[in-house]
C-alpha cells in the first residue's frame, strides 16, 4: 500500500514536472528524453550482465566501440546503411562476446571481485589500444540525411532522430524483461543469477547460462554500436565514457532493476539539459551526474540504516 | 672457426661505423597513433628519400629515426634522451601537442642540438623555451596561438574589405570545454571583442572526443544570438554531428566556420560540407597554383597510396628540406654554425609561402605566422585568404538548410 502510494506520488510529480517543462522550456524535455534514451539503451545490457553474471564489465563501452568499428567498415565495404547493419553487427558482437567470455571472464568468475575488475579493465585497454594501432585516432563518421530530420512546432525547431534511442531503450528494457520472465532460458538465467549453486543442483548448466546471457547482452551492445554510428563519430576512446555512465545508472536504479534504468536515465538526461538551458548553470551539466549518483546512494544508505 | 667469427664481427663493426659516418641522422618525434604524427612522419621520410635520391647532403645520406611520444610529456622527454644518447642524432624534427613538447624542452636544452619543430602552438611552450640565446637552437615552424588569432582577425578584416557583401558584426564561438576550447574563447574575446567592433558571445560544449557529443544546448544559444559568423572550436569528432544537429535545428548563420586541428576522413564527401569555412595551412587545391605543393602531393600519394589529410604532412616535409638546406649551407651539423645557416632560410614551401625565420614574442626563430581561411567547396578545401594564395572566392552566405 505504502509502495503504491509512493509510486503514485512520484508519477504525479514527474507528470507535473513534465507539464511545467513543456510550457516553460520544451527543449529541456525534448533533448533530455533523447539523451536519456541513449544512456538507457547503452546501460541496459550492462545491467543484464551485472544482474545475472554478477560481473562489472568495465569493457562495456569498449565492446560498443568495437561493434561500431565493425559496423562502420562493414557499411563502407558493402555500401550499406548503418540501420541495415544492426542485426549483423549484433550477431557478430554476440559471437565475439561469447568467445571473450569463454577465454577470459569465465575463468575469473570465482576470483575476487577486484580480479574481475582488473580483467575487464584490461580488456577495455586492450580493445582501445588495438583499435588505435590499426585505425589510429582518426575519427570516422558516416554522413546520413535522416539524422538531420527535424520537426517544427510554432517557433520551435528540433531534431527528432535521437528519439530512436528512446524507442530502442524501451524495446531493450521490455525485451529483456520478457526474456527473463517468459522464456525457459530467461527463467533459468534468473535462477542462476539468484542462486547459482541451487540452479546447478536442479540441472541448469550455470556456465552455459552465463555465456548465453553475456552473448545476449553483447548482441544488444552490438546493435547499439551500429545505431550509435548514425549519431556520433567513432574513434578508439569513444566507448569508455559510456562504461562509467552505464554503471552509475545501474547503481542509481538498483542492480537487477532493468526498467529502473529507464527512470534513472530520464532523471539524468532531463537534469543535464535543464542546467544547460541557462547560461549561469551551463557548465554544471557534467556535475549533475555525480550529484545525482551521490544523492541516490546516500538516500539508500540512510533508508537502509533507518530500516 | 672462432677466429673467423671474431674477424667477421670486427669487420661488421668497422663497416657499420663507416656507414654511420656516412649519414646525417635526424631524430623525429611524433605521436604516431594520431593522424598528424602518422602522416607527418611519413612526409618527413618522403623528404629524406627525395633528398637522398638527389645526392644527399654534404655527400652523406640523411637518415630519419622516428620515436613515438604517444602524446605524453614523459614519453616525449624519453624520446629525446634515446635519440640523443643511443642513436646519436645530429638534429631533431617533429612535434604536435604542446603538452608533449613541454616535456621535451629540458632534454632539448641539455643536448643543445638544432630542433625544427612542426607543432606546439601553445604559448606555454614558448615561455618554457625562454628568450634568446638559450632557445636559439629551437626553430618553430608552426604559428603560435597568438599568431593564429591575429591572422584570423587580419583575414576577416581583409575579406570584408574585398567582398563588401560579407559583413560581420556578431560573432558566436562554440568552444569545447577543455583547454583548447577555453584558450580559443579567451583569444576570441580579446581579438574580436576588445575594441567593440564586433559583438562576441560564446558557449561551451563537451566534445565527443571527451565523452560529449550533444550540441543542442550550445546551438540553441547560438541560434538565439543570430551570429553573422559562427565558429566552433572542437575536434574532428564534432565536425559532422555538429553540422547534422545544426541542420536538424535549422541553424544557418552567415558564415559557418569550424576550427578543429583535423577533419574527419571523407568530410568533403558529405552533403553537409559545402560552404563550411575552416582555418588551416594547406589544401590539395593549392596543387593547382603551387608547384612545390603539387610535387609533394604527387610523391606522397605515389609512396603511401593515400592523400595527406592534414597540413602537418607538408609542414614536416618542409621541416626536413629546411634542415637539409641549412646543413648544406653550414657545411656541418654543429649547432652554432647550423643556427647561423638556418637564420638565412628562404624556403619556398608547399604551404603557399616562403618560410623565413623571425623573432616572435619570446624566441628568436619563428617560421610561419599566418594561418589561412579556407572553405569547403565541391568536396575540396579552397583557400579564401591570404589572397596571394587564394584558390577560390568565398561562397556567402552559408545557404539555409533545405
Amino acid at each position: 500500500m505504502v509502495m503504491k502510494r509512493r509510486t503514485a506520488i512520484i508519477a504525479a510529480l514527474s507528470f507535473a514536472a513534465a507539464v511545467v517543462l513543456i510550457l516553460w522550456k520544451p527543449t529541456v524535455l525534448i533533448y533530455g528524453l533523447q539523451a536519456a534514451g541513449l544512456y538507457a539503451a547503452v546501460a541496459i545490457p550492462m545491467g543484464l550482465v551485472l544482474g545475472i553474471v554478477h560481473i562489472v564489465n568495465l569493457a562495456h563501452g569498449e565492446f560498443m566501440m568495437v561493434a561500431a568499428y565493425a559496423a562502420y567498415f562493414g557499411c563502407k565495404a558493402l555500401g550499406m546503411d548503418p540501420l541495415l547493419a544492426i542485426i549483423p553487427t549484433a550477431i557478430v558482437t554476440a559471437v565475439f562476446g561469447w568467445v571473450i567470455f569463454q577465454l577470459t571472464i569465465r575463468r575469473a568468475l570465482k576470483a575476487p571481485e577486484l580480479n574481475q575488475l582488473i580483467l575487464t579493465f584490461g580488456l577495455a585497454i586492450a580493445f582501445t589500444q588495438t583499435i588505435n594501432l590499426i585505425f589510429t585516432s582518426q575519427t570516422y563518421k558516416i554522413p546520413l540525411d535522416y539524422v538531420s530530420a527535424s520537426m517544427d512546432i510554432g517557433d520551435l525547431t528540433f531534431g527528432v532522430w535521437s528519439f530512436v534511442f528512446v524507442a530502442v531503450a524501451i524495446i531493450f528494457a521490455y525485451g529483456v524483461k520478457f526474456f527473463l520472465t517468459k522464456t525457459m532460458t530467461g527463467k533459468a538465467a534468473v535462477a542462476v543469477g539468484q542462486n547459482p549453486r541451487g540452479a546447478a543442483i536442479v540441472g541448469i548448466d550455470v556456465y552455459r547460462t552465463y555465456g548465453l546471457v553475456f552473448a545476449l547482452a553483447l548482441a544488444l551492445v552490438g546493435a547499439m554500436g551500429a545505431l550509435f554510428l548514425t549519431k556520433s563519430a567513432i574513434f578508439p576512446s569513444v566507448g569508455s565514457p559510456f562504461t562509467m555512465k552505464s554503471f552509475c545508472l545501474i547503481a542509481m536504479a538498483g542492480i537487477g532493476n532493468i526498467p529502473g534504468i529507464l527512470g534513472a536515465s530520464v532523471l539524468l538526461g532531463v537534469s543535464e539539459n535543464f542546467l544547460r538551458a541557462f547560461r549561469p548553470t551551463r557548465d554544471w551539466a557534467e556535475i549533475v551526474f555525480f550529484v545525482l549518483i551521490i544523492a541516490v546512494i546516500l538516500a539508500r544508505s540512510l533508508k537502509g540504516r533507518k530500516s | 672457426m672462432k677466429r673467423v667469427m671474431f674477424a667477421l664481427a670486427v669487420l661488421a663493426l668497422i663497416v657499420g661505423s663507416a656507414y654511420a659516418q656516412g649519414t646525417i641522422k635526424i631524430g623525429g618525434i611524433w605521436t604516431l597513433a594520431d593522424i598528424t604524427g602518422k602522416q607527418g612522419s611519413a612526409a618527413a621520410q618522403l623528404a629524406v628519400e627525395e633528398i637522398n635520391a638527389a645526392g644527399g647532403v654534404l655527400g652523406k645520406k640523411l637518415e630519419l629515426i622516428v620515436v613515438d611520444d604517444e602524446g605524453k610529456a614523459d614519453k616525449a622527454a624519453a624520446a629525446v634522451e634515446k635519440l640523443a644518447t643511443v642513436d646519436k642524432v645530429d638534429v631533431f624534427v617533429g612535434g604536435m601537442a604542446s603538452g608533449a613538447e613541454l616535456g621535451k624542452i629540458p632534454a632539448f636544452k641539455k643536448y643543445n642540438k638544432v630542433v625544427m619543430s612542426t607543432g606546439a602552438a601553445g604559448g606555454t611552450v614558448e615561455k618554457g623555451l625562454g628568450p634568446s640565446p638559450d632557445s636559439d637552437f629551437y626553430f618553430h615552424l608552426h604559428p603560435w596561438d597568438y599568431n593564429q588569432g591575429a591572422s584570423y582577425a587580419e583575414g576577416w578584416d581583409a575579406i570584408q574589405k574585398k567582398y563588401p557583401n560579407i559583413q560581420i558584426k556578431k560573432i558566436f564561438l562554440a568552444y569545447e570545454e577543455g583547454a583548447f576550447g577555453k584558450s580559443s574563447w579567451d583569444a576570441t574575446k580579446i581579438l574580436f571583442g576588445s575594441d567593440n567592433r564586433y559583438i562576441v558571445d560564446g558557449a561551451s560544449f563537451k566534445s565527443a572526443l571527451l565523452g560529449g557529443g550533444d550540441y543542442t544546448a550550445v546551438l540553441e544559444a547560438a541560434k538565439a544570438f543570430k551570429p553573422d559568423l559562427f565558429i566552433w572550436a572542437g575536434y574532428d569528432a564534432d565536425a559532422l554531428p555538429l553540422l547534422e544537429q545544426s541542420k536538424a535545428m535549422k541553424f544557418s548563420p552567415g558564415i559557418y566556420l569550424g576550427a578543429p586541428p583535423g577533419w574527419p576522413i571523407d568530410f568533403g564527401a558529405s552533403k553537409l560540407s559545402p560552404n563550411v569555412m575552416l582555418y588551416g595551412m594547406w589544401s590539395t587545391a593549392m596543387n593547382n597554383n603551387n608547384p612545390v605543393s603539387a610535387k609533394f602531393f604527387k610523391n606522397y600519394v605515389a609512396k603511401y597510396k593515400e592523400e595527406p589529410a592534414t597540413y602537418f604532412a607538408p609542414l614536416a616535409y618542409s621541416a626536413v628540406y629546411i634542415l637539409a638546406e641549412g646543413i648544406k649551407n653550414a657545411g656541418t651539423t654543429e649547432t652554432t654554425a647550423l643556427i647561423k645557416a638556418l637564420e638565412a632560410t628562404k624556403y619556398v614551401s608547399p604551404l603557399g609561402e616562403t618560410i623565413t625565420f623571425k623573432p616572435s614574442n619570446i624566441i628568436k626563430h619563428q617560421g610561419i605566422t599566418r594561418q589561412k581561411i579556407l572553405q569547403w567547396q565541391n568536396g575540396e578545401q579552397q583557400v579564401i585568404w591570404p589572397f596571394e594564395a587564394a584558390t577560390a572566392a568565398p561562397v556567402y552566405p552559408f545557404p539555409a538548410w533545405k
